[in-house]
């Protein structure tokens, strides 16, 4: 035991014992354990405290818990009289339990709850993307209510500054779609066709899938930490008595951004995709640039770009809208920022995938 | 109340030659301050005199650029971590209570991370600062963010109190809150100061608080302090004490005061 610890002493016999020391938080389970019978009720017990040196809050607590079992405090000093005369004051009821719920009800619960949410979600998502629609629309029909300070400050943020980043994936997805490529065409003798692979799955789904993703997460989640921040701070409420529609002022732009710069981001991938798939050939096919710069236009068309590029604007709109719904859904806490912040991410990434294969279902049917 | 503060005279906190610089911007210039055992002491001054940097300094978060705080005679930055739990209770200005906590764990984080009580007894220990700061036994589950303002300071008073410290800091403990809530915030320090002898240093904004149960006030003017009863610091001829102590909002104060201490 640590011999600077205060310690208490108990001395004495029978139903007179007296306590010496110093009655503390750290001494209380000593104390506790030599007075564990006294805690029953029982014949005219004394405890003298004449000996104890100091007295915290818990310690009269004990005290006060003896008291009530019949125990005759004596011989308080006076510095410690009238810490017990509050202590033993206080109207103490014990803290009330959390009910406990069976782990299968839990289940129940969870399943029961987890499906409401679901539900709400959907109409809460179908909800905001419809006023953000009617709201965007509005802007655009009345040009003067747009911000451009605003649109331009959230272009460079989710574009401008995400370029390296997402350059970079491009050229690795282009890598790593290549090594599968030549791997698996090369038994049949066809590892030429790489180029296919690569380059038409860089256009139609990787370049904006990947991008759509990054930015989902990297301007996503600033977009509902941003509104969010200025929810907790009551900024938005600002807004509303001063007569300008959150909406109008922190969403608008932010789709608008969003929807300019995705398809831009995209086409940025679409190009550092493709020199990716130029390293590919140099390296696995021993086919010089040149030659595959020529290859390209016979492998993939227009429509290939078009149909990445297509999807681009409207991922965007999602990301943006789904973003700024969760952020205008902060409720006090920063706590609430970071719930809301992953609950955007993870659903417009969610949406962005789901999304993707209904495109490709209907491009597939309209023959794109 | 003078005669408890003489009888127990004894230094409890001491700040020697306190410099602190933010840039070119000299916020304390060698200042010193003594706190005495069982005292209530208020720390007063304008909006950016620096109190709230003073009172960083003396619990230990904020490193002054010269001088040094003494707990005790020891170095507060040299203190060690148990230690200085079971030395100082911080009330922040806006209650700093975990939110990810009800309010008995936030009470309980202290003795949970400093004690080997069982969790049992923890549990009765959180219900007696409850009761103790005022607050219903109802509210040791529920959220900081389901609490009112009062509640709040109410329940950061309570885990401040967890183990028992040997002074209190409160900052603005007032602010945000309505009279009747202030005057039981009022209530309550005075009452804790009274039995369990703790020594309260108090930042504040708050001339009834000052006023009402400040043994003493330290006044930040010109970058240092002026310490005094509210009496001596009434006739002080300094033009920013005069105005702060005869303003039409001292008035009212000085008003409770008299109610208070019945002359």
């Amino acid at each position: 035991m640590d011999p600077s610890r205060p310690t208490v002493v108990v001395s004495g016999e029978g139903n007179r014992l007296a306590l010496k020391g110093d009655l503390g938080i750290a001494a209380l389970a000593d104390a506790r354990n030599a007075l564990k019978k006294w805690t029953k009720q029982g014949p005219k017990r004394s405890l003298d405290l004449a000996g104890l040196d100091s007295l915290d809050t818990p310690g009269a607590l004990f005290l006060c818990g003896l008291r009530v079992h019949g125990v005759d405090l004596t011989g308080i000093r006076a510095e410690h009289q009238a810490l017990l005369d509050l202590i033993c004051g206080l109207d103490l009821k014990p803290l009330p339990k959390i009910e406990s719920v069976s782990r299968w009800r839990q289940l129940v619960i969870q399943i029961g709850k987890g499906g409401h949410e679901v539900a709400r979600a959907a109409v809460d998502i179908t909800t905001f993307i419809g006023r953000t629609a009617s709201w965007t629309v509005r802007s655009m029909l009345h040009p003067s209510t747009l911000r451009p300070a605003s649109i331009s400050r959230h272009i460079a943020e989710t574009g401008i500054q995400a370029l390296p980043i997402i350059g970079l994936m491009a050229v690795m997805i282009a890598i790593v779609i290549g090594y599968q490529g030549v791997a698996q065409l090369r038994r049949f003798g066809g590892e030429d066709f790489t180029i296919n692979l690569v380059a038409v799955s860089v256009l139609r789904e990787m370049a904006v899938i990947i991008t759509a993703i990054m930015v989902a997460g990297r301007s996503g989640s600033a977009f509902t930490a941003e509104i969010g921040v200025m929810k907790t701070r009551q900024e938005v409420d600002a807004l509303q008595v001063m007569g300008m529609e959150p909406m109008q002022v922190l969403v608008v732009p932010r789709v608008i951004a969003l929807v300019i710069t995705l398809p831009l981001l995209t086409f940025f991938a679409d190009i550092m995709g493709l020199l990716g798939g130029a390293a590919i050939s140099q390296f696995l096919l021993d086919m010089s640039p040149t030659q595959y710069l020529a290859r390209l236009p016979q492998v993939v068309d227009g429509s290939d770009l078009f149909v990445g590029l297509f999807k681009a604007p409207v991922f965007a709109f999602f990301i943006a809208s789904i973003a700024c719904m969760h952020g205008l859904k902060v409720t006090g806490s920063a706590e609430s920022v970071g719930r809301e912040t992953t609950r955007a991410v993870v659903k417009s990434i969610f949406l962005v995938i789901a999304l993707d294969a209904l495109f490709s279902i209907v491009f597939e049917k309209i023959g794109i | 109340m003078t005669t408890r503060t003489t009888a127990r005279a004894k230094t409890i906190l001491s700040a020697r030659g306190i410099v602190n610089r933010f840039g070119r911007q000299v916020v304390h210039d060698n200042l010193s301050l003594d706190i005495m055992r069982g005292e209530i002491i208020g720390i007063a001054g304008g909006s950016g005199s620096g109190k709230s940097v003073l009172l960083k300094t003396l619990v230990g978060l904020h490193e002054p650029d010269a001088g040094e705080v003494l707990i005790n005679g020891k170095a507060v930055q040299s203190i060690g971590a148990e230690e200085i739990a079971t030395l100082i209770g911080v009330l922040f200005q806006q209650g700093a209570l975990f939110s990810s906590l009800t309010v008995a764990q936030n009470i309980m984080v202290p003795m949970r991370e400093h004690t080997a009580l069982p969790a049992e007894e923890q549990e009765q220990i959180a219900a007696m600062k409850l009761a103790l700061a005022g607050l219903p036994a109802e509210t040791g589950i529920k959220f900081p963010s389901a609490l009112s303002g009062g509640m709040v300071k109410r329940a950061a008073f309570a885990r401040a109190l967890a183990l028992d410290p040997k002074i209190l800091f409160l900052d603005e403990p007032t602010s945000d809150l309505d009279p009747i809530a202030a005057s039981g915030i009022d209530a309550l320090i005075r009452q804790l100061n009274d039995s369990l002898g703790v020594t309260v240093v108090i930042v504040t904004h708050d001339l009834t608080t000052l006023f009402t149960i400040c043994d003493r006030i330290a006044v930040l003017v010109d970058r240092n302090v002026t310490v005094a009863t509210v009496e001596k610091l009434m006739k002080s001829d300094h033009p920013w004490i005069h105005e702060f102590f005869h303003g039409p909002r001292a008035e009212g104060a000085m008003k409770a005061r008299k109610a208070s201490h019945g002359n």
